[in-house]
């Protein structure tokens, strides 16, 4: 690829085109937040974020993110290794469907949810409800972060060289066993990205969340719908300050997700470099 | 017998990859199965470990039936053409895997790895990540690596298929002398003849998935049974003939039959005649083996430590007999194109006609 060094008057104004856009669109937003949320210094967001409502919405928020996590990492990890290694009727069909939460308005999402889990739905549960309560929540944020896992660990996996596998088997080694040992150190880093990207998408979810969940107060409410109340109530400080957190949780995801791609990429040169 | 192979057949879709092979390998033994790619050579080897389940017939390994068994319970040591390492396990552990698994005790596992290490002139370089080892002392961990745990039969897929000449010609003398020393019953697949001389006790010859032929190196070379094998192993003049009584006819030329070719009396053959069993000489008191008759030198050409010369028969319409010749040979008899000569024969041997 040709790089070169601007210089020209056209140069600069291709770059200053594309500055500007992130600036307005991306860094402007940030900036406010931050600005907004610092005000008056640390001791009004400290204080906001302790109220026993935020507390509520951020334990709903985090504890349910993890179980999106969870569920999305070991059931993900399964579909991309079904979708890599076996062939089967179908599996056309089942990989397009993988992508449906990429495409699907996540209000349409939890309104299925409803439709499926609600009153009289296909699989309302009689013990305990879903709808308008966390397990709808959890159903909602694993909806729409389920491809992450999948779609990183997949590709990891097809290219994974299967003759060390051959080898662990002939030496007396179970397949669980070469799963753990020889397999899964192999595509870490692909589960890792795809468990960021899972826990960054889940993290932020709104639609489906507010549809599924109610957004009741103290019950139901997560992060990112207390800053949509916060805002509705006239209580800025409220929805700067936990934005300030989710943004900040946001660009350490981030940050995280370069490391982890750059050791992928290190990993992978390192590898064909040598073969 | 430490593998027993009977009629074993595999198939993808229609087409036969390993086609009714029947084979038997004694302990000890080094049999290398040699062919061209897509022979099935691989697959029978995959087929041996289990790794892939066979269609049709019986694997015994160590006299114990494993057909039916996963390549878990085989007890085989498999080595991949691209070494295939642990890569995130460091030389020692890719080498103690085996042990590991078995669930011996660390002092045991590590008094082996040493012991290997040794083994393969490696010593001292455990804690090496495999990325940090040339391709040669990666295929010598991958030995150890399958030896470690005392396999019944080791199974050795185009071992030095992936090194250069120089490394392969040593790693090749590694591997007899450890093959040698540990007695362990051997399978090794590979392409190249050389190879297959320089290692072998027996040969086993695969086109199209089926074993052509089994031999001592030496046989199947000199008294191939099919025409594959004459052309396969090396190069080989074959001319049309006919075998009656105690001689074979090539057109007005008669040979003395070699012994044991009776059965193809009475029987069109083809006379088999290796490059270098071929003399030549200016005067026909000169030669010492059987004459064929005068020719013509087509074409002198290097072939390193020999020449190769070619050489078209008179009242023959033959293809031009190919002769190897020591560079000494070519000088006494200063031959050059056009040179006539007389042309002998020290060895041949018969093939049936319409042999595979």
């Amino acid at each position: 690829m040709r790089e070169i060094t601007p210089r020209k008057p056209l140069h600069f104004f291709i770059l200053g085109i594309a500055l500007l856009y992130i600036a307005v669109l991306l860094l402007a937003p940030i900036v406010t937040i931050v600005q907004k949320a610092l005000a008056n210094g640390f001791q009004p967001v400290i204080a906001s974020l302790s109220e026993p409502n935020v507390i509520h919405a951020l334990q709903v928020t985090f504890v349910m993110t993890l179980g999106a996590v969870l569920l999305n990492t070991v059931f993900g990890i399964i579909i991309a290794w079904v979708l890599t290694r076996q062939r089967f009727r179908g599996r056309r069909f089942l990989n397009i469907l993988v992508d449906i939460p990429f495409v699907f308005s996540p209000v349409i999402a939890g309104y299925s949810l409803i439709v499926l889990f609600g009153r009289d739905g296909w699989f309302t549960p009689t013990v305990f409800p879903i709808v308008f309560a966390l397990p709808g929540i959890l159903l909602a944020k694993t909806f729409v972060s389920l491809p992450f896992v999948t779609r990183e660990v997949g590709p990891v996996l097809a290219t994974l060289d299967t003759e060390p596998e051959a080898a662990a088997y002939t030496m007396g080694a179970s397949q669980w066993l070469t799963f753990r040992r020889i397999i899964l150190p192999n595509i870490w880093p692909g589960i890792m990205y795809g468990v960021v990207l899972t826990l960054a998408r889940a993290l932020g979810e709104f639609g489906a969340v507010a549809v599924v969940g109610g957004g009741i107060e103290g019950q139901t409410e997560t992060a990112t719908m207390f800053v949509f109340r916060a805002l509705n109530d006239r209580n800025n400080v409220g929805a700067y300050s936990m934005s300030l957190l989710l943004g900040v949780t946001a660009i350490v995801v981030l940050i995280v997700m370069r490391l982890l791609r750059r050791s992928i990429v290190r990993e992978q040169t390192a590898y064909v470099n040598h073969t | 017998m430490s593998i027993t192979l009977d009629k074993i057949t595999k198939s993808y879709g229609k087409q036969i990859i390993v086609n009714d092979v029947s084979l038997e390998i004694k302990t000890g033994e080094l049999f290398v199965l040699l062919g061209a790619s897509g022979s099935g050579k691989s697959t029978l080897l995959r087929l041996i470990a289990g790794l892939l389940p066979a269609d049709n017939g019986r694997v015994s390994l160590d006299g114990r039936d494993v057909t039916d068994l996963p390549p878990q319970e085989r007890n085989t040591g498999f080595v991949f053409q691209n070494y295939s390492l642990f890569r995130q396990m460091t030389t020692a552990q890719n080498i103690g895997f085996g042990l590991d698994i078995r669930k011996q005790p660390r002092a045991l596992v590590d008094k082996r790895v040493n012991e290997l290490l040794q083994l393969i002139g490696l010593d001292g370089l455990g804690d090496r990540m495999p990325w940090q080892l040339s391709g040669g002392q990666q295929q010598r961990v991958a030995l150890a690596r399958a030896l470690a745990y005392q396999p019944s039969v080791l199974l050795l897929d185009e071992p030095f298929g992936a090194l250069d000449v120089k490394i392969r010609a040593q790693l090749r003398q590694n591997l007899r002398e450890i093959q040698k020393a540990l007695n362990v019953t051997t399978i090794l697949v590979t392409h190249d003849q050389d190879e297959a001389f320089e290692l072998a006790d027996r040969i086993g010859i695969i086109e199209g998935g089926k074993l052509l032929e089994v031999g001592t190196p030496n046989t199947l070379y000199r008294r191939p049974q099919t025409r594959f094998a004459a052309t396969f192993l090396g190069a080989a003049n074959l001319i049309p003939g006919q075998r009656n009584g105690t001689h074979v006819y090539l057109g007005k030329t008669s040979l003395v039959a070699p012994p044991q070719t009776d059965h193809l009396s009475g029987q069109p053959v083809e006379l088999l005649i290796r490059p270098e069993e071929v003399e030549l000489a200016l005067k026909r008191e000169d030669l010492q083996g059987q004459l064929v008759g005068r020719g013509i030198v087509q074409q002198v050409g290097f072939a390193g430590p020999f020449e190769r010369v070619v050489v078209r028969l008179d009242d023959h319409n033959f293809e031009p007999i190919q002769v190897l010749l020591s560079p000494e040979k070519v000088r006494s008899l200063a031959i050059e194109i056009n040179s006539p000569v007389w042309v002998g024969l020290r060895d041949y041997h018969l093939l049936p006609a319409n042999c595979p």
